[in-house]
């Protein structure tokens, strides 16, 4: 364990593990030549760079949960550290699927149709939504904005990242023509844990909120 | 003699994709390729059902290989749509590769004169053979493809069965096998898949069944052995692995309007001008064109067969049946 722990720790490692999933499309397109993806190479980097966001997005919202529920862990706290890395890099994977969507349906030139059809497509408007919502977050990530807008008010703007999984999971359904398991197995495992984490939260209150019956006894 | 009119379906070389953009494909290779699948059939001597090898092809010149410029055969063979053998598009090659489609019987049944229950074989000798076919193909996901499809005009087949005059519309299944179709084992559609043509669709000239691609008697994973071609509609329109063509009173109920009627109706005709709830259909991505980027084209009514198919649909609301 002081292995995984010291590996996570390191900022290093967590780079390498944020980048390389953006270097992957190289593999089938470049290395493999996959007849598939070669059907069209854009629309399989598009698919992969929204799928490492959701994958992104979901691990970071997984850090508070496993904090709580496992305080001592070393793993738990190690991870904890890099939450502003993370959250900032699914943002920009989200941002790079957006721009990557621009470009499949035509570059800049149809930058205007695209925006308008996106506007009228619920599964569409849901993923620019949820992206603005993640920009903002972005923008707001560092210490000097925590400042700015005090500590409460700032928690409270940051809470929207709960909004934006929410969308992206419901946009990361709707892709397909029927429902894609995989959005099961990238968000099922962080409502289990937000879930467990609220349980614990609340059992942890309660004891102090009830009169001791034992003592009026 | 040296001026050639070109039919009316002919598609006009200007609103065909330019050259540049696609991986062209040599009439020699494509000569060869039809070579090596009568070699193959020579050499093999198995029962390769339905096979364009066992029946050499000859290209309809009304559909000319030249007028539209074919996607690249591995595309076409790795980029499927096909459940019943998984629903990623890579899967089918797969997951179909040991699939044995034979013997295949084909049933024609319900309100015919004359129903039979026929070898494949059989059927297609029966109807005269196979002809090549120069198709262009477009998915509801808004991709398109151009396919050199060998088979036959769906209408032999309607007039072989003979249907009574209560006989409004043409019912095609796919087989039912969840033992060696793994997709069926799963519930991700209705099983089996099951599509419909209004008699006078299934009539036109263009409603074809394509028993080979390239000269090749179709892979398992486009549908072997026989799968029905509706150029002017999307291409979940073109059930695959037909075991049954029932003639019908009333409009079957298609599988992908049964998974979502608000997304998928009976019609499913090519029209840039309805959208899909989710995406829009005014433009397609040219499959295995352009490199990395890829290509895209603008839409055509009914895929550019709108000359022909239009009269079909004449006082028809297509945006209400779409």
């Amino acid at each position: 364990m002081p292995v995984l722990e010291k590996l996570l720790r390191s900022k290093v490692v967590i780079w390498i593990l944020i980048v390389l999933p953006g270097l992957w499309p190289v593999w089938p397109i470049f290395i493999q030549h996959d007849s598939t993806v070669l059907a069209d190479p854009l629309k399989y980097i598009l698919h992969h760079l929204g799928f490492t966001a959701c994958v992104l997005l979901a691990v970071v919202l997984t850090f508070t949960p496993l904090r709580v529920l496992f305080p001592k862990s070393p793993v738990a706290l190690a991870l904890n550290r890099h939450r502003r890395l993370v959250g900032v890099s699914a943002f920009a994977y989200a941002a790079l699927h957006f721009s990557t969507h621009v470009l499949y349906e035509g570059g800049l030139e149809s930058l205007q149709a695209t925006l308008k059809i996106a506007a009228g497509k619920p599964f569409q408007l849901v993923g620019l939504i949820a992206l603005t919502i993640l920009l903002i977050l972005a923008l707001t990530s560092f210490p000097a904005a925590i400042r700015w807008l005090g500590g409460k008010r700032w928690k409270n703007l940051h809470r929207l990242v709960y909004v934006a999984a929410a969308l992206s999971a419901y946009h990361q359904a709707a892709a397909r023509k029927i429902f894609p398991q995989q959005v099961l197995w990238i968000f099922g495992p962080l409502i289990v844990l937000e879930v467990l984490r609220v349980m614990k939260e609340r059992k942890a209150r309660r004891p102090v909120a009830r009169p001791p019956a034992a003592s009026a006894a | 003699m040296l001026i050639r009119t070109p039919k009316d379906w002919e598609l006009p070389e200007s609103v065909v994709t330019p050259e540049s953009a696609y991986e062209l494909r040599p009439r020699r290779d494509f000569i060869k390729t039809l070579g090596l699948g009568l070699a193959g059939a020579a050499l093999g001597g198995n029962n390769i059902l339905a096979a364009t090898a066992g029946f050499p092809s000859k290209e309809n010149p009304a559909y000319p290989a030249s007028a539209l410029k074919p996607t690249a055969y591995e595309h076409i063979i790795s980029y499927n749509n096909f459940y019943e053998f998984g629903t990623d598009k890579a899967e089918p090659k797969d997951q179909a590769k040991k699939w044995k489609p034979e013997p295949w019987t084909v049933e024609l049944a319900g309100l015919v004169r004359n129903p039979a229950k026929i070898e494949v074989n059989d059927l297609i000798n029966k109807l005269g053979g196979i002809e090549q076919r120069v198709y262009r193909m477009r998915c509801v996901e808004a991709w398109s493809m151009v396919i050199p499809w060998d088979g036959f005009q769906l209408s032999k087949l309607v007039a072989l069965a003979d249907p009574k005059p209560e006989a409004k519309f043409l019912k095609m299944t796919t087989l039912l096998d969840p033992k060696n179709m793994p997709g069926q084992r799963e519930r991700s559609l209705d099983w089996p898949y099951v599509e419909g043509l209004h008699i006078d669709e299934a009539n036109h000239e263009l409603a074809f069944i394509a028993t080979g691609i390239y000269g090749k008697p179709i892979p398992n994973q486009n549908g072997a052995p026989l799968r029905l071609v509706v150029p002017w509609k999307y291409g979940f329109k073109g059930v695959k692995s037909i075991v049954k063509f029932e003639f019908v009173a009333e409009q079957p109920l298609n599988t992908w309007h049964v998974m979502q009627s608000r997304e998928y109706g009976f019609l499913a005709n090519v029209n840039p001008m309805v959208d899909h709830p989710r995406w829009s259909q005014a433009s397609e991505r040219i499959i295995g064109a352009g490199g990395v980027l890829g290509a895209r084209q603008k839409t055509l009514m009914f895929n550019g067969y709108e000359k022909q198919v239009a009269p079909l649909y004449q006082g028809v609301d297509l945006r209400k049946y779409f």
